[in-house]
């Protein structure tokens, strides 16, 4: 039961992620706006809702499931791009090296040194 | 034969007139696709929801179902994705506070993490000539799928080629975190983690799980915060460059 209504409570932040994007004009998808709503909620709440994390936590644990279909479609469209290969290769391959690279650099610089852990300095 | 065939072909359109056959062959898929994960020692470059969509194919091949007939059907699977993405604000809340402790070094480092993960890919891709429906399918490929599909459908991409480039995108950003953190003697499991998070999404997050459960936290953090900001700015992005 807990289950269901913390489900009606995540629908009612969906579908209010969907009036803001809609009345608003937002080019962002609903679904992101529902979750910043519900963080906000649960920030000015003060402390967890517990019929909403009974339902969450499944949900997340079968967020793989949901995408999965999505990724079948990719066996079946692959030969329509087939000739894009090598911006494929680069964007996914290169790109992730160098943002990985981005990323490491940055946060070595901005991170305080964490306490009690001896680190060699680059 | 033809008798036999002309009949089964009615049976399958029959059965894929209700979402009811592709629902159970996705659940199906994802528990066996599962099972042999596990059995395979959970490898990161194979993951296990690259082995249940590629069950999903060979079921769909075997039993001479159309794929459209089949992605029909499980668009009552996706419909859940959208109560699945608010439900990340729970664990979103439950980071608030590493959040509050450091948003000195995250205000100043995830914002352009998450804009050079994007931008390097669709800078690139357009280097080698891929069309603006390609772009927006790779612009979000570090972020975390139910955000990123909903990102890519704003900007026009494909769904299909967006997922591919998640699976890729997420077992490099694994191997080059592990290969490029050991160059740099990076030993800090914060930054790894995070890394990870803002680079490799749930497979990256995954991976920072292994490492400690400081690395996850702060991976699962990194996750969060990028699929969010990415999901503002990309869509800026795109009106501003006028695709």
């Amino acid at each position: 039961m807990n289950v269901i209504k913390g489900f009606l409570y995540l629908l009612g932040f969906l579908l209010l992620g969907d009036v803001v994007v809609t009345l608003l004009g937002l080019p962002i998808s609903a679904g992101v706006i529902g979750m910043l709503l519900l963080t906000g909620w649960l920030l000015v709440r003060g402390r967890m809702h517990d019929d909403i994390a009974a339902i969450s936590q499944p949900l997340i644990t079968l967020l793989a499931m949901l995408i999965m279909p999505g990724v079948v479609g990719v066996f079946f469209v692959l030969g329509d791009y087939s000739q894009y290969w090598l911006a494929a290769l680069l964007a996914l391959v290169l790109g992730t090296l160098l943002s990985v690279l981005t990323t490491l650099w940055l946060m070595s610089r901005m991170m305080p040194r964490q306490p009690k852990q001896d680190q060699a300095d680059e | 034969m033809s008798d036999f065939l002309a009949s089964y072909t009615a049976l399958i359109d029959h059965l894929t007139a209700t979402p009811i056959a592709a629902i159970a062959i996705t659940l199906l898929a994802f528990f066996l696709g599962n099972a042999i994960f596990q059995k395979m020692g959970r490898p990161t470059w194979c993951p296990g929801i690259l082995i249940a969509a590629l069950i999903v194919v060979l079921i769909l091949i075997l039993l001479r179902i159309d794929y459209v007939q089949y992605q029909e059907g499980a668009r009552w699977i996706i419909l859940l994705l959208g109560p699945a993405t608010v439900a990340l604000g729970v664990p979103l809340f439950q980071q608030i506070h590493h959040i509050r402790a450091l948003w000195k070094p995250i205000l100043f480092t995830l914002p352009l993490a998450a804009i050079m993960a994007a931008l390097y890919a669709i800078l690139l891709a357009w280097l080698a000539g891929a069309p603006p429906e390609l772009l927006a399918s790779f612009a979000p490929k570090s972020v975390t799928a139910p955000i990123a599909i909903g990102i890519t459908e704003q900007l026009g991409g494909s769904i299909p080629i967006l997922m591919g480039g998640l699976l890729v995108t997420g077992v490099m950003a694994t191997l080059w975190v592990n290969l490029l953190g050991r160059w740099l003697k990076i030993e800090d499991h914060r930054i790894l983690g995070f890394a990870l998070g803002i680079n490799g999404h749930a497979i990256g997050t995954v991976r920072a799980f292994e490492i400690s459960p400081t690395a996850g936290a702060f991976a699962s953090l990194g996750m969060g915060l990028t699929g969010v900001f990415t999901a503002l700015f990309l869509p800026l992005v795109w009106i501003l460059m006028g695709m």
